[in-house]
């Protein structure tokens, strides 16, 4: 491009020479400068827009790249969400993605304990001291409106509301049914606010952390019914 | 071009396979704490970029660095720190110890991406 621009510029430099030369001399080349000119002129516009087609090219470049950098980070927080039955596990793989993927600083994950009405804080991170101390644990009692509100209706909300400390509540639902949800309550102070982007992360974690904690959950359940029948089986044969 | 080998030092498992999806065409090898990256490089002494997270149980990053810069083998080994850590003096901490650039958590991956890219050669071939 800057090659194609130098010698535009030479061309140019010659038209001028020939057009300062007198009526006689330049008879003749004047119309071949005057042609050159407009093929100059032309050349010119060309250039311009090859340089505007290849900034959006860049820019282009850029938003795929992008995209294709978010779309990593989805897949690998799908992958290990889904990668283990172990519950811990789980609950930790939700609570990495909340700290290394949307920069919380301080989080709860509320679990449903058993078939009860009440939620146990399964996972936090630095919430002392925050959130009057609501979310401190072992037990939610309730208390907090927007994560209450959430418990309830199934809703993701992401935006701060009266009687609430949270900055994000992620429901996490499975058949219908309310089973938990992870509270975003501080970010990082170098994450200004939570994006776009991070909502579809959100949505993400909405979608697959509840069928990888229920799956989870289902397994711990099975296993031991599976070794007390194993001890039963024992006990029988022993007796 | 042979393949470059990164060692990632990082407590995180979503972050060992957020590397590994990045880092596809690279050799990586895992360790989970300052302590396991260190036997970890002393394994493979063909290393030539550490991705270091800071808060790190047994060792944390900035200790692990330390001993890194320390030693004649490694000395030249260039190190991304990758943390959620994100004040001002942390960073100055990491660089000032040796480390090539600080990058705070989350990170957009192109970043780490590109930042590679721009090692001296001598690092990354």
């Amino acid at each position: 491009m800057a090659e194609l621009q130098s010698v535009i510029d030479k061309a140019g430099v010659l038209i001028r020479e020939v057009q300062g030369r007198s009526p006689d001399e330049s008879s003749d080349t004047g119309h071949e400068a005057g042609d050159a000119s407009g093929d100059i002129d032309q050349l010119k516009s060309r250039l311009a827009e090859s340089e505007t087609d290849l900034q959006e090219t860049t820019d282009r470049m850029v938003e795929v790249e992008h995209q294709r950098g978010r779309l990593m980070s989805l897949y690998v927080a799908t992958c290990e969400l889904h990668e283990t039955l172990d519950l811990e596990e789980v609950k930790r793989t939700v609570g990495e993605i909340a700290v290394e993927l949307l920069g919380a600083d301080s989080y709860a994950l509320l679990l449903r304990q058993g078939d009860t009405d009440g939620y146990e804080v399964a996972v936090s991170r630095q919430t002392v001291g925050v959130a009057d101390g609501l979310f401190v644990g072992p037990d939610y009692t309730g208390g907090d409106a927007m994560v209450d509100e959430a418990l309830v209706d199934g809703v993701l909300r992401t935006s701060t509301e009266e009687g609430s400390h949270a900055l994000a509540v992620v429901p996490l639902a499975i058949k219908g049914s309310t089973m938990g949800a992870l509270v975003i309550l501080k970010l990082l102070d170098h994450k200004a606010s939570l994006t776009s982007e991070d909502r579809d992360l959100l949505d993400l974690l909405a979608a697959h952390a509840a069928s990888a904690l229920f799956a989870a959950q289902l397994f711990v359940a099975t296993d031991r019914k599976l070794r007390t029948l194993e001890d039963l089986v024992e006990v029988v044969r022993g007796g | 071009m042979q393949p470059k080998k990164v060692l990632v030092v990082d407590d995180s498992k979503l972050i060992h396979k957020m590397f590994e999806v990045m880092l596809r065409s690279y050799a990586l090898v895992h360790a989970m704490d300052g302590r396991e990256g260190l036997e970890r490089l002393h394994e493979h002494p063909d290393i030539d970029l550490i991705l270091l997270d800071i808060n790190m149980p047994s060792m944390n990053g900035f200790e692990f660095l330390e001993e890194v810069k320390r030693s004649e083998a490694f000395t030249e080994v260039p190190v991304i720190i990758v943390s959620t850590e994100g004040k001002d003096q942390d960073t100055v901490r990491g660089l000032q110890a040796g480390a090539a650039a600080y990058i705070k958590k989350p990170f957009r991956n192109e970043e780490i991406l590109k930042l590679i890219e721009r090692l001296p050669p001598e690092a990354s071939d």
